[in-house]
């Protein structure tokens, strides 16, 4: 019986490090709202799993943990600010700030949900 | 660990609106002041903050971010025009009467004011949302 | 006396008719298909199976930042747990009545 798979704790995994990366990247931005000549930062890590959401959309390709490990969440600099304008968005920045941190959340429930299935079986029911 | 780091971007954020504000409070406070202690007038002063002077090359791996965050470049005096006023009577009038007050701009320091105490905001909101973060994270192995 | 051998018909005679009429609709004491108990059980593991799957992959659409539904997605998650759980709960009641059985005197 195919249980839960390697790719998906692997998965799960590499997102979490690239929230908690984006969070560093949001929190850069916002504490340097009102510095002179600052390149906002951002991470890029969902356009690295572009054929992997192509598969998981159509439903029949299948990941394998050679594919995941490939991926890495990086820090990227946008370009600087055009004069006069500022260079960091802060009610963009705080919607982000909100995302990520649900993201992070969802993401943290969905190894402890795995880790409970294991437990339910070992246990056999008993809490 | 990325998290802790976190923390010290937020806290370096903080610093330099705290200074800002403190900057904007001593502007305003040296509104009237006609003459500074060592016989100059007073200069209205603004705070020039930058991303902290890492390299970036290295924060892109994940391992060595501690460089990101903001700080204080300098805390320079403006070079605004002293702001001329006709009195008199005024022990520091000179002769045509006319007294020189430090060239400070009220809107502009409200303005800078409200701005800093907003970007002191987001930088507790950012504070708190990697708070919320680690404690779930160490909620794994519970229920 | 005259015992009829003809009319009397013994008590066990009688439950195999009847439990002959039963196999023929199909049919056993508790209303579920008897012969075929078997393939339900896997049927069901098999559903379950498929809810885990199911959840599972929600977690990597998840993981790969495309959903649209987070609440669809946190309860898929909920939904695989409690149906494992009611299954470890089925098989544990299974076994022990299996060994119920064993225990009985011949």
């Amino acid at each position: 019986m195919p249980g839960p798979t390697e790719v998906t704790t692997a998965l799960l995994l590499k997102a979490l490090d690239a929230t908690a990366l984006r969070h560093q990247a949001i929190a850069s931005n916002i504490a340097n709202v009102n510095s002179v000549d600052y390149r906002p930062l951002s991470v890029n890590f969902e356009d690295q799993l572009g054929f992997a959401r192509a598969a998981l959309a159509s439903g029949s390709g299948t990941l394998t943990p050679a594919d995941v490990a490939g991926i890495r969440p990086t820090l990227e600099q946008g370009p600087p600010p055009a004069p006069g304008t500022a260079a960091v968005m802060l009610d963009m920045e705080m919607v982000k700030l909100s995302q990520n941190t649900l993201q992070y959340q969802a993401l943290l429930k969905g190894i402890t949900h795995r880790a409970g299935l294991m437990s339910i079986a070992i246990n056999e029911g008993k809490r | 660990m990325d998290l802790f780091a976190a923390f010290a971007i937020s806290g370096s954020g903080m610093s330099v609106e705290k200074t800002r504000l403190d900057v904007t409070a001593l502007n305003i406070a040296n509104m009237h002041s006609t003459r500074a202690g060592s016989g100059q007038l007073y200069q209205p002063l603004t705070v020039i903050s930058q991303a902290k002077a890492g390299s970036f090359a290295t924060a892109f791996s994940q391992a060595q971010n501690a460089a990101l965050g903001a700080q204080v470049a300098e805390v320079r005096a403006t070079l605004a025009a002293p702001r001329l006023v006709y009195e008199p009577g005024h022990p520091d009038a000179d002769a045509k009467g006319m007294v020189a007050y430090p060239g400070v701009n009220v809107v502009n320091e409200m303005v800078t004011m409200i701005s800093a105490t907003r970007a002191y905001e987001a930088n507790v909101a950012a504070l708190n949302a990697a708070r919320i973060m680690a404690t779930r994270a160490l909620e794994i192995g519970g229920n | 006396m005259n015992i009829d051998p003809v009319g009397f018909i013994p008590p066990g005679q009688d439950i195999a008719a009847t439990a002959g009429l039963a196999d023929a609709a199909g049919l056993g004491a508790n209303g579920v298909a008897r012969g075929d108990f078997a393939s339900w059980i896997a049927r069901e593991i098999g559903s379950v199976n498929e809810k885990i799957a199911s959840a599972d992959t929600q977690l990597q659409r998840l993981a790969t930042g495309e959903v649209e539904n987070l609440h669809q997605v946190m309860i898929g998650l909920e939904e695989a747990k409690v149906s494992f759980q009611l299954m470890v709960q089925v098989r544990n009641k299974l076994l022990e009545a299996y060994q119920d059985i064993l225990r009985m005197q011949v």
